[in-house]
């Protein structure tokens, strides 16, 4: 007679870390060579990096241009502009953290970003005595938003709002309003710069979103004219290096607009061209997501009698989507520091920032010079932001993974 | 202009006396060069539940999926409830509205839940209220089975649950045609059952379907009428006892004992 056989616990693999050495860097004599030599490398040249990080750096003057790193040329006695929009920011990002509660996206961006907001806070009050107070507020409008979030969820409905609404006050206050010399006085926008001017050029990625997908969907139009468009805008944009368009940007957009190439602010050419160049990129990525998502989709769709744009933005779209969240991601990415590119048509950015502050004189009086704290201080701030990215993206895919098997 | 018809040509009238809900004449249809669909002249009275059998590559599929315009025809009409199927999106969009269709690989959406896949049209096409879609919602999983599964993804239940869900969406439309495209071929031989007696129960409710299916079995239960198909034309068309019993065609013996 057939009789079930009782299941029976896995076998307990043994584990801890003697056996983990031996089963990952010394399960042969070969491995076991190669573990020792490159462990040998590796430390020598960490051992040989902390000596310089610790000892022999000179870090005076990054700590000294904290101001020219944030914002290069605004004026020193309107840095509660930029970090009140900061604060704002913080704000808003720690009500999505609030609503979002402890361990989702928003809350570990958001406490990831506090963290780098309360490391400046100290910097500040140590080297930076002129804002020494509003960066700590910063932190503190974070926290505000969180707590707010925590408290009221239905701020969730008000926060797509605000968002807006910051924004455009954020570029009002930025750029001033009044004539004069008051506390609202107009700042040119070459003056911007610095980790400002970065973070005002990567919001070009906001704007690319949109367009790329309209380029995307554009290119797969039943209509010719659309679709040669499409075809035409992406390939010739992505036939051209970034740097070319920054430079045709500075130089054609003026022409085309037939106005004095004066009259356009640099950055602001810079932008479109970074916005449009990102566009391009993002359309290809969005439309490896059209591609993967099955024909029986849409087909599904239709036979429910939803409309062919119903079944586009309902139906095709968000599956898309979520197919290319690494590829939009690492192109995210990729812009934040592709910024960088625009010290090629003057502007002064995070990066070029960077490269001012080793040609000061009182760096060339500093022996060895300080070329590399400086770059080393600029890596360490991207990569921040650039990991940021990452980590959010997989906890992204993560969460849309569930129930796609 | 195309050449004259050569061959003969098998009406699959409905018989007289119904109200006739689809009518086809003379549909031809390619795929590029490929003639996929050859003189086909058919209709089917409301309530009446047609089986169409054929090898794969026969055009069955492509005829079903031509009476909700997935597919283009080149020449013929097709009037389904007295609107012609033509260029004119209104017309494809009401045709749409008023059949159902249950595919062979489900295509259920899966970034949404069973409640919202069950949902979406009732709300984006009706233009009902949330709360009544998911009453109605609830009323149609419970029809088929399955209202414990609601608030799952489609990835997270079995292809027998699936079609079901698939079923109960093409019925919250109020569809008054079901078209099915070989509904059990991706299941489990297991689980085909429990698919079978949700249509089964639909036809004896007077649903009108069309089936594309080898399930002679279903035919037999509830089929009026089973149309057989080669090389996109009809070949034989019957009642299932007379496919059962005395197939005219060699060609249709020869499917049949491959089949049954």
């Amino acid at each position: 007679m057939f009789v079930p056989i009782e299941p029976r616990p896995a076998p307990v693999p043994t584990k801890g870390p003697v056996v983990w050495l031996k089963k990952n860097l010394f399960s042969s004599p070969f491995n076991t060579v190669l573990t020792i030599v490159t462990g040998a490398v590796v430390a020598f040249s960490l051992y040989n990096l902390a000596w310089f990080v610790f000892f022999d750096a000179s870090w005076g003057q990054v700590w000294a241009n904290m101001k020219l790193f944030a914002v290069y040329r605004y004026p020193a006695d309107l840095l509660w502009r930029p970090l009140a929009i900061a604060a704002g920011l913080m704000f808003l990002l720690g009500g999505m953290a609030g609503v979002g509660g402890r361990g989702s996206i928003t809350a570990n961006t958001f406490f990831a970003l506090q963290g780098f907001v309360a490391v400046l806070s100290v910097v500040a009050v140590v080297f930076w005595p002129s804002v020494r107070f509003l960066w700590p507020m910063v932190l503190v409008a974070g926290y505000a938003g969180y707590l707010l979030g925590r408290s009221w969820p239905r701020l969730a409905k008000l926060l797509p709002w605000a968002w807006a609404v910051w924004f455009v006050l954020g570029i009002m206050l930025l750029s001033g309003v009044t004539p004069g010399s008051g506390l609202l006085r107009v700042v040119p926008s070459r003056d911007w710069g610095g980790f400002l001017l970065t973070l005002v050029l990567f919001t070009g990625i906001i704007p690319s979103f949109p367009l790329g997908v309209a380029l995307a969907l554009g290119r797969n139009s039943k209509l010719p004219a659309i679709k040669y468009f499409c075809i035409a805008f992406i390939e010739i944009v992505r036939g051209a290096p970034l740097i070319m368009w920054l430079f045709i940007a500075s130089l054609l957009l003026p022409l085309l607009l037939n106005t004095d190439a004066n009259s356009l602010p640099a950055i602001l050419r810079a932008y479109v061209a970074i916005t449009l160049f990102s566009a391009a990129y993002m359309a290809e990525n969005v439309r490896g997501g059209l591609q993967a998502v099955p024909r029986g989709q849409s087909e599904a769709a239709r036979a429910l009698g939803l409309s062919a744009w119903q079944t586009t933005m309902l139906i095709v779209l968000p599956q898309a989507l979520r197919a290319v969240i690494p590829a939009i991601v690492g192109q995210a990415i990729g812009l934040f520091k592709d910024t960088s590119l625009v010290f090629i048509v003057g502007l002064v950015d995070f990066f070029r920032a960077g490269d001012l502050v080793t040609v000061q004189p009182q760096s060339l009086l500093v022996t060895g010079g300080v070329k590399l704290e400086v770059y080393l201080f600029v890596a360490v701030i991207y990569f921040f932001f650039a990991y940021r990215m990452s980590v959010a993206s997989r906890q992204l895919e993560r969460q849309l993974g569930v129930g796609v098997r | 202009m195309t050449e004259a018809t050569t061959g003969s040509i098998v009406r699959a009238d409905a018989p007289p006396g119904g109200e006739k809900i689809i009518e086809i004449e003379g549909l031809n249809k390619w795929f590029g060069d490929f003639h996929v669909l050859r003189d086909i002249y058919m209709s089917v009275n409301k309530g009446e539940v047609v089986v169409v059998i054929g090898p794969s590559g026969s055009g069955k599929s492509t005829l079903i999926r031509c009476i909700n315009r997935l597919e283009e025809h080149q020449e013929g009409r097709i009037v389904v409830d007295g609107v012609e199927l033509t260029d004119d999106v209104r017309a494809i969009d009401l045709v749409r509205r008023e059949t159902g269709m249950v595919f062979q690989q489900f295509n259920l959406f899966p970034h949404l839940t069973v409640l919202e896949n069950i949902t979406l049209a009732p709300i984006r096409v009706r233009k009902m209220k949330k709360s009544e879609a998911e009453e109605q919602a609830m009323y149609f999983l419970t029809k088929v089975g399955i209202p414990e599964q609601a608030r799952k993804y489609p990835g997270q239940l079995s292809g027998g649950q699936q079609q079901r869900v698939a079923i109960a969406r093409s019925l919250t439309m109020g569809p008054k045609v079901m078209l099915f495209d070989e509904p059990t071929s991706a299941l489990d031989p297991e689980v085909i059952g429990e698919v079978l007696d949700v249509m089964v129960n639909l036809a004896k409710e007077g649903m009108t379907m069309i089936v594309v299916t080898h399930e002679m079995g279903f035919a037999r239960e509830v089929g009026d009428r089973v149309v057989f198909m080669d090389a996109g034309q009809i070949v034989e068309v019957g009642t299932p006892e007379h496919f059962f019993q005395a197939p005219r065609e060699q060609r249709t013996r020869a499917f049949l004992s491959k089949i049954l």
